[in-house]
């Protein structure tokens, strides 16, 4: 079963009177341990659909199936719990609590799932926490951190949970090639070893190295959906 | 729900001075609100305590007709016994009556001075000293000399009566009055005692001399013009009242009681105002809360794209909502406190201490039972309730900026 199916989805903004589609009708299905890089230019439509993979928004036409449910069917709290248990979300300004620690903005998300005991938590966070590579960082606040260390906390808020998703927006911008490069292998290798899936977007060159699939995007629909072998991916 | 506590404690002091603005402002409005509730309620006992000790005890006794002509101290509708019984059983029935611990006969009578420079008007109260003594508050507003003694021709007057009619304590002052067959008389009393207080009607314009004295003086003798009755607490009025009155019908309908309240044109008034005062409170506490909902709806403002990202991450808007109004509730409750407990401290020195009106309250009439100085109550009741209504009033204005927060949509929110 494929993790997400989009079927004719269309996105209408209401701008006063004016109608503004983002979406035309977009066709898609995601498996399950896909690292997808959607890109297209500016006001394509990237994040609208992201928005819609996320189950941040609802379409206004068509369907979109995520894990066999059927988004359409949930109201404003059922999508929340959705996000909450299986997608994890990095934002291009991280978006970090600047009054928690590195260890709290991790622990944030985990503490949502109300799955786990203090000592279970502990070490979930600490685990991801040097997996990013910010062991020893765990009590600094993010006005302590360099940018890279930040996004390293975001991509650790949003697989903490070991979530079945995860969406990145424009996670580079921010970073200089180095640290780019250091963010792009801790994902792949969450993606390798946890079977996570990763949906980018983006206008980086580096990043698009790296997809296995990459999906332009023109006008609101989807212009190009191209595969690549995983062996020829760094190449 | 631990954790979003500790994020609402670490977003407090996120930006401390909006936090330190808003605590100040709820403080000062729930100061005040302490402050002001126990000076009305200063004002209600002292009013209600003076016009119970110098004007009505918690029933009253009088003639019908004696009510109605009370301005003018008549002397032609006396207190003399129940159907022609005479004053001491009259007085003896009454004692008996369920709940009633003590009745104090008084004789007041319109009387004057003449100076050199004016007819000074004066009111003469002939009264039991001992019973006085043990009922009103009189040993403490007596500065100089000592209460009257029956028996003797002696008079206690206040300060300001005494300046008006230039005349100290040891000194001798001749009065002039109607005696019950409307005859002038003129007697030289010796002055033993001088009151100071600020009722005016015992200040300037009341004195006091024994009972017997007054009698004997005005012909009156075994007859008063009012009998005060005392009872345990005020609050067994009503029911004591009914009995008085019950007593009354059966035996002598010339006379009636009245209680307390009824005799009082102030009491009720006074009521009435720390009615609409309390109306007053709450919208005091609500302007504070402009300044609360002011620094919370910039809050939301400035971490629209956090709320958002919270929101993107899973946390239900209800628990966006609890987060804004946990916080709003720290800083209400932090304010509370703090004034709460400022205003209380405020009342007690100031209930010590008091206020003088005397000079505001110059051209009010002597016959009005007002004391110029005003003593606020320092009670722990008042300082709980404004500490709740703080608390309360405040969480329940962070609604406005939480349901803000709660209904921004993450993607908008994300935007910003």
């Amino acid at each position: 079963m494929a993790l997400l199916e989009m079927q004719g989805v269309k996105k209408i903004y209401e701008q006063g009177k004016i109608e503004v589609p983002a979406l035309r009708g977009i066709d898609l299905t995601v498996e399950q341990g896909e690292f997808t890089t959607v890109f297209g230019p500016s006001g394509s439509g990237k994040t609208t659909l992201l928005n819609m993979i996320g189950c941040l928004d609802k379409p206004t036409a068509g369907r979109i199936v995520f894990d066999g449910q059927e988004l359409g069917e949930l109201d404003k709290k059922g999508l929340a719990m959705l996000r909450r248990h299986h997608v994890g979300f990095i934002f291009q300004s991280y978006n970090l609590i600047p009054v928690l620690t590195a260890y709290e903005n991790v622990e944030f998300a985990l503490r949502l799932l109300n799955r786990y005991d203090q000592k279970e938590v502990k070490a979930r966070v600490l685990r991801i926490l040097a997996a990013v590579g910010l062991a020893g960082l765990e009590d600094r606040r993010p006005n302590e951190l360099s940018g890279g260390q930040k996004q390293r906390v975001a991509i650790a808020r949003a697989l903490v949970k070991e979530p079945k998703l995860v969406l990145a927006d424009e996670p580079s911008a921010n970073l200089d090639s180095k640290t780019s490069e250091e963010v792009l292998q801790v994902m792949l290798k969450m993606n390798q070893e946890l079977g996570t899936t990763f949906i980018f977007s983006t206008h980086d060159p580096l990043v698009m190295k790296y997809a296995h699939r990459l999906i332009e995007i023109r006008d609101g629909l989807i212009a190009k959906d191209q595969r690549r072998e995983q062996d020829a991916v760094l190449n | 729900m631990l954790f979003l506590t500790k994020l609402v404690f670490k977003n407090l002091f996120r930006s401390k001075s909006r936090t330190i603005v808003s605590v100040i402002a709820i403080a000062f409005a729930v100061m005040v609100v302490v402050f002001a509730k126990g000076l009305i309620d200063g004002m209600i006992e002292s009013i209600t305590a003076d016009h119970i000790y110098y004007n009505s005890g918690h029933i009253k006794v009088v003639d019908g007709e004696y009510q109605k002509r009370e301005r003018l101290l008549t002397l032609a509708y006396p207190v003399d016994g129940l159907a022609g019984q005479g004053l001491e059983e009259m007085i003896s029935s009454l004692r008996n009556v369920e709940g009633v611990e003590m009745v104090i006969p008084r004789l007041k009578f319109g009387a004057m001075v003449s100076t050199e420079e004016e007819l000074v008007a004066m009111s003469g109260w002939g009264i039991n000293p001992d019973q006085e003594l043990a009922f009103t508050d009189i040993e403490d507003l007596l500065v100089e000399g000592r209460m009257v003694t029956p028996g003797r021709q002696e008079v206690v007057m206040g300060s300001k009566l005494l300046a008006k009619l230039d005349r100290r304590v040891g000194d001798e002052v001749t009065i002039l009055f109607n005696t019950a067959f409307d005859s002038l008389r003129g007697v030289t009393f010796r002055i033993v005692g001088r009151l100071e207080t600020g009722l005016k009607i015992l200040n300037e314009l009341a004195f006091y001399l024994p009972l017997d004295q007054a009698q004997q003086l005005l012909y009156m003798d075994d007859q008063v013009t009012e009998l005060l009755l005392v009872t345990s607490d005020k609050k067994l009025v009503p029911q004591v009242l009914s009995r008085v009155q019950a007593l009354l019908a059966e035996s002598d309908d010339r006379y009636q009681a009245f209680g307390y309240r009824e005799t009082s044109d102030l009491i009720p008034l006074m009521d009435l105002s720390a009615a609409i005062f309390n109306s007053i409170y709450i919208f005091l506490v609500l302007l504070s809360c402009i300044v609360v909902i002011n620094t919370m709806l910039m809050i939301v403002k400035d971490r629209t794209k956090e709320i958002g990202m919270m929101s993107a991450i899973g946390l239900e808007s209800k628990n966006i909502m609890r987060l804004f109004i946990l916080e709003g509730a720290v800083m209400g409750v932090a304010g509370s406190l703090c004034g709460a407990a400022l205003g209380h401290l405020l009342n007690i020195y100031l209930s010590k201490v008091g206020f003088d009106y005397g000079e505001a309250l110059s051209g009010m009439s002597s016959e009005v039972i007002f004391d110029t100085m005003l003593y606020p109550v320092s009670s722990l009741r008042n300082t709980i309730f404004a500490f709740v209504l703080g608390t309360v009033v405040v969480t329940i204005a962070c609604l406005i900026p939480a349901r803000r927060a709660a209904r921004l949509e993450p993607t908008e929110a994300m935007r910003e």
